[in-house]
């Protein structure tokens, strides 16, 4: 169940012939997969192409009529092994996942399909997590195309031609018998548009038609058939993929009046290029652009006599590539020398070579760029110095004041969080036992490296911290602390880290957190799924989980090797830090786990808060649970906060006119987990928290019991004031 | 190419969950029911969880041309921001994108707290009037609302308010019905929905400026000052009386009239020896802080507070239960050995403290507890413990937290007469005590070694205690606070 439904978009896969399809890009690259006869996708989950795998999970029915078969798989690893499919057959498959981490899992698999060829189309739909708004280091898929023989495109970010470039997409696969990437980039992947669909194609071959097994031993990768494979990429596949983009216009071209100057940029940044040439004056918000520009649809390979008949009587050309290092850019100039074009070539000489081809970025590049060509006739509206005091009109000062006035906002766990009180209790445990060196994974958890828990040191990769923990552990004061989640324990932790480690007698501590999803992707199911907790105070924990064919951690790791297991709640904070302390102090040997169970709490509210909502309009008695600080005793040293970070314990203004520091308050959004109740039990904090329970639907018990409590607490009440007004 | 059409370019900042997504959504069904051309698109992903979210809009009236529009906002061209909080307007300042030629911002003035501001171990929020100020500067035309307030009243949430302030501020040429109109087909909330649009579009729409109040702000205002008939509050300067009249309510409270008067009386030999700068401010600082840490809060003043008479309606109106509905209230306590023999006599609490069988003992009852204050035998229990106070002076925590008050009177007294600043950031240092258990201990420790280093001289000027005190408020293991005080 994942953390959006698509249920409603989904419908929209069924348009036909000349209907309107309004949408996301994600949505419209599924529609366009359906059109182009797609027999089987999959892929594995991450930020930008999540809602491409939650799309297509809500799109089972639809799938299931066209006979198309989907697979949300283990990891991009099995995603690509998937795509073996069209080595033999002609089977179009599509995959996806986030690039370049996911494409880092799969390339084993990659690099042997495209050895091997493809006969059906076989797309690689990457999730480009580059730029504003990434959550993994900064690096391009371009090298891993290049090196492997695989086609990359980059189409123009709109529906339209996302769509377009599917079905060709394909049929560059099938003409040159080669996987191709297809890239979005993040803000490609979320754009909406409107494109006209066409209807969908049901595959060739499927389940309701089988393929008849056939063996093609040259195209399996064991020698000698890898050198004949090496060949025939070079002498058949690459002038096929060439003649194919030529002819079929993948690439595009703009005249413009100015033919002595030109522009070549990727799909992907055409848009903002546009953008910037219309506000210097150059281009109409149509398109229309006074200066040429050559669309590189296809980002590899660069099509050598398309370059030249562009070049072909330019001065001056600026080419616009994203990251570092350049691979277009001596591409050109190697082919631009060998066919002794004079064309000046820029391009990492005017733009930067890190980061992401923002709209400013890109309206400085080609400014300095018009700057440089010098054309008489060319007059900007902006010189380069004006851009670059659009950055911002504020003075110094104003600067200043803003950067002490604007906070920094870091990714946090959400309300409710079961990782939350695994945290509190190793930052309670630290000053006993610590200072820790952490080794962190990918997830929710990764959050924990950040305010307030500042607890992790390294991150090296989804599934890889028991992994990464394997060389420091020897180095380290204290048993080596490995933290995965339970998505990166399937992902690939059960095998590179705990495998492994059982192996080679590591006797560090690996902590699992198993809240039921992989939850930091949007909260899609995984082998594992948790009973919900019954320690999170509502009524409505009784509801079962919705899979009975759950997989166990705990049993995983039995049957890999491990001896010392505990699965402990995580909102049992007490229990987690004596567990801790006896895993980090325990003699024996051998890997300790702990498995810290809580379910994700977006997930869990999703599931329980219609129940709920039900139970209480049926009139069934149901309690309703949340925290609240007494500001009378609190004095505002927000302690509790610096170990919970729980966006719904937050400040307020005291109401004290003595005590001038902001109080702790819970707001509304608080869901009755306990965090901060226990938190304030096992640190030692404060007697300011209390829980209060809201019965609804009341039994007559509770009747009977409240009038009888409140009369004699309003005499005891009475009383007292009384007394308290005749000593005064 | 002057005079070309362009699109209307418009960023959107609001934090994870606040429904940006779906605001974006319902401008564009606006956008598409006027019969132009819009894109969207936004960064998801992780940040979403409870970080800054941007959302960028373009759009542009429909012809038979294909509008190629821009998936980045861009410094210098943007005609719209919308802000869900005011931090975030100064976040769109400090971008570039709120320019005085075309930038019209409408925010809210409202604040979320960022885990940066809420971690400090006093006070570190920001200031947003600073931003506000900047905010109307720069913007073309601003248009600033409380957003959240409006979005609570009308039972609602912000996305909907931010359409209604968007669609009132006349920056998009659309009707205020095309946007009623995208609510109601939306089909979830509607009628709540449409009332926070609506009031939204109205304060928007009239021009009304920002409706932060700034004038309530901690100030101990004469208007309310509690009745301290009977108590000399005029043998102290006028500028410091509202506190001190405070001080007297608050020792009378937690005590009774005879500790009112030993407050005043402490106090008198500080304000005797104030030279009047800055409106008595030695006066009034020492004033506030002694009346918090006279009335220290020990077992009794903890279970005291847990029986105001006015705390369960306290409860019920935060919570939003019903007058007739029925609520439990559960407290979290963790009493340590520590603060039992607090209340005991001097010498039984201090052999306790000393005797490991006696601490053992102790510690079969402390430890978490969880207690229903609203229930007979909890609320008896409280009462009996409340009723401990009568024997407060006589007690271990009395004796040890009146020395420690005594000490820091002393070193302010010391101080006042030849380095009256020094007396003053002494006095200051009163901020520092607070908190429980550890905290508590940590605190008033800090503030007692900072006395000793005056009192030896190792620390003499104004500067250096303000240093330290800026120190200890800097982390809560104590670190910073003594490398700075190291000589």
């Amino acid at each position: 169940m994942a953390e959006r439904s698509f249920a409603k978009e989904v419908l929209k896969l069924r348009a036909g012939d000349g209907d309107v399809f309004r949408g996301e890009g994600i949505l419209a690259i599924t529609k366009a997969l359906l059109q182009s006869g797609v027999a089987y996708v999959g892929g594995y989950q991450g930020a930008p192409i999540s809602h491409l795998m939650d799309v297509l999970n809500d799109a089972q029915d639809i799938l299931g009529e066209l006979g198309v078969h989907f697979e949300a798989n283990g990891s991009e690893a099995t995603a690509a092994a998937m795509l073996s499919a069209s080595i033999n057959y002609p089977l179009r498959g599509a995959v996806t996942w986030k690039s370049t981490v996911g494409t880092n899992v799969a390339s084993d698999a990659l690099s042997n399909l495209a050895s091997s060829g493809v006969t059906g189309g076989a797309l690689v739909i990457v999730g480009e997590d580059y730029g504003e708004g990434s959550s993994i280091m900064q690096e391009r898929s371009y090298a891993f195309a290049m090196k492997a023989q695989m086609w990359l495109l980059d189409p123009r970010p709109n529906l339209p031609s996302i769509v377009d470039m599917i079905e060709k997409g394909f049929e560059l696969s099938e003409a040159s018998n080669t996987p191709v990437f297809y890239m979005m980039r993040i803000r490609g992947c979320h754009v909406t548009g409107e494109f006209i669909a066409s209807d969908n194609r049901a595959p060739e071959y499927s389940a309701l038609n089988p393929v008849a097994p056939t063996r093609e031993p040259e195209k399996i990768i064991l020698p000698p058939n890898v050198y004949e494979q090496e060949r025939e990429k070079i002498a058949q596949r690459w002038p096929a993929a060439l003649e194919y983009i030529q002819k079929n216009k993948l690439n595009e071209w703009f005249d413009g009046k100015h033919a002595t100057l030109g522009i070549i940029t990727c799909g992907g940044t055409y848009n903002t290029v546009i953008r910037a040439l219309e506000r210097q004056g150059l281009a109409d918000c149509y398109g229309n652009s006074d200066i040429p520009i050559y669309v590189m649809n296809v980002a590899y390979p660069v099509v050598p006599d398309e370059v030249v008949r562009f070049c072909q009587g330019k001065e001056h050309v600026l080419l616009l590539e994203e990251g570092q290092p350049a691979y277009i850019e001596p591409e050109i100039n190697t082919i631009l020398r060998k066919r002794d074009l004079q064309t000046k070539v820029y391009g990492k000489d005017l733009m930067p070579h890190a980061g992401e081809y923002t709209g400013h970025v890109t309206l400085l590049g080609i400014t300095r760029f018009l700057e440089t060509a010098d054309n008489p006739a060319i007059e900007c509206r902006f010189s380069s110095s004006d851009v670059n005091a659009m950055e911002t009109p504020l003075q110094d000062d104003e600067q200043q004041a803003l950067l002490k006035n604007v906070p920094p906002r870091p990714s946090g766990l959400c309300t409710g969080c079961p990782e939350r009180p695994l945290f509190s209790a190793i930052k309670q445990l630290q000053p006993e036992l610590g200072p820790f060196h952490i080794s962190s994974d990918i997830g929710c958890h990764s959050f924990a490296t950040l305010p307030p828990f500042n607890l992790g040191n390294t991150i090296m990769g989804y599934g890889l911290s028991l992994a990464s923990s394997s060389g420091v552990r020897s180095a380290l004061p204290h048993k080596a602390i490995s933290i995965m989640g339970d998505g990166g324990f399937w992902h690939n932790g059960l095998t590179t880290g705990v495998a492994s480690a059982v192996f080679n007698e590591h006797d560090g501590l690996l902590i699992i957190i198993n809240n039921g999803y992989s939850a930091a992707t949007g909260g899609q199911d995984i082998p594992s799924m948790v009973e919900p907790n019954s320690l999170i105070a509502t009524t409505m924990d009784v509801a079962k989980s919705e899979r009975d064919d759950s997989v166990s951690i705990e049993q995983a790791c039995r049957g890999a090797g491990v001896q010392w297991i505990r699965t402990i709640s995580t909102y049992d904070i007490e229990r987690m830090k004596a567990t801790l302390r006896e895993a980090l102090n325990s003699k024996l040997p051998g890997l300790k786990v702990i498995v810290a169970e809580g379910e994700c709490m977006l997930n869990r509210q999703r599931r329980i808060r219609p129940l709920m909502n039900k139970a209480i309009a049926d009139g069934k008695r149901t309690v309703k649970a949340r925290f609240y600080v007494d500001d009378n005793t609190c004095t505002g040293d927000h302690a509790c906060i610096r170990i919970s970070g729980c966006p719904s314990l937050t400040i307020k203004d005291n109401p004290d006119p003595l005590r001038e520091d902001p109080v702790s308050y819970v707001d509304n959004s608080c869901v009755g987990c306990g965090v901060c109740g226990s938190n304030a039990h096992s640190a030692v904090l404060c007697p300011s928290f209390s829980r209060v329970d809201v019965v609804h639907n009341p039994s007559a018990m509770d009747r009977i019991l409240w009038k009888l409590r409140q009369r004699v607490l309003g005499w005891l009440q009475a009383r007292s004031t009384d007394q308290h007004s005749r000593a005064a | 190419m002057a005079g070309a059409p362009s699109t209307i370019n418009i960023v959107a900042a609001a934090l994870g969950g606040q429904g940006g997504g779906v605001f974006t959504n319902w401008l564009i069904d606006v956008a598409q029911a006027n019969d132009w051309a819009v894109q969207t698109t936004s960064l998801a992903g992780v940040a979403q969880r409870t970080g800054a979210t941007i959302y960028y809009i373009e759009m542009i009236p429909k012809t038979d041309q294909q509008a190629v529009m821009s998936l980045f906002p861009s410094q210098g061209d943007i005609d719209i921001a919308i802000c869900s909080e005011i931090a975030e307007a100064g976040r769109m300042l400090q971008r570039g994108f709120i320019t005085a030629d075309r930038t019209t911002l409408v925010t809210s003035t409202n604040r979320v707290f960022s885990i940066i501001e809420k971690i400090g171990l006093a006070d570190s929020t920001i200031d947003p009037d600073e931003i506000l100020d900047l905010a109307q500067r720069y913007a073309k035309q601003f248009v600033g609302m409380d957003m959240q307030a409006i979005a609570d009243k009308n039972k609602s949430v912000i996305s909907a308010v931010m359409l209604g302030a968007l669609a009132g501020s006349g920056a998009l040429p659309f009707s205020q019905q095309s946007f009623a109109d995208a609510i109601k087909a939306s089909g979830k909330g509607v009628d709540a929905s449409l009332a926070a649009f609506n009031a939204a579009f109205k304060v928007a729409a009239e021009g009304q400026e920002s409706t932060t109040d700034t004038t309530e702000e901690n100030e101990a205002s004469t208007a309310e000052l509690p009745n301290v008939d009977g108590f000399p509050l005029g043998d102290f300067p006028a500028a410091a009386q509202p506190l001190i009249a405070l001080g007297i309510e608050r020792t009378r409270n937690y005590q009774d009239a005879d500790y009112a008067h030993l407050y005043l009386d402490k106090l008198k030999t500080i304000s005797g020896l104030d030279n009047g700068d800055k409106d008595y401010e030695l006066t009034q600082l020492t004033a506030r802080y002694l009346a918090l840490w006279m009335c220290f809060e020990d077992v009794p003043r903890v279970a005291q507070l847990k029986l105001r008479e006015q705390r369960l309606e306290e409860v019920r109106r935060e919570v939003g239960a019903t007058s007739d509905q029925i609520f439990y209230v559960t407290e979290y306590f963790a009493p340590r050995v520590e603060e039992m023999c607090a209340v005991m006599p001097a010498k039984l609490g201090a052999g306790v403290m000393n005797s490991a069988l006696g601490k053992t003992v102790l510690g079969w009852f402390t430890g978490g507890k969880k207690l229903r204050t609203n229930t007979v035998s909890v609320n008896l229990a409280l009462r009996f413990l409340a009723w401990l106070r009568k024997f407060r002076r006589d007690s271990l925590g009395y004796q040890h937290e009146h020395r420690m008050i005594d000490a820091w009177l002393t070193a302010i007294v010391d101080a006042a007469p030849g380095n009256p600043e020094l007396a003053c950031e002494l006095a200051r240092c009163g901020r520092l005590v607070k908190g429980y258990g550890d905290t508590r201990h940590r605190t008033s420790q800090q503030l007692l070694a900072i006395v000793e280093a005056v009192n030896q001289q190792s620390i003499t000027t104004a500067e250096k205690v303000s240093e330290l005190r800026e120190a200890a408020l800097a982390d809560d293991s104590n670190q910073q606070f003594q490398a700075a005080l190291k000589p």
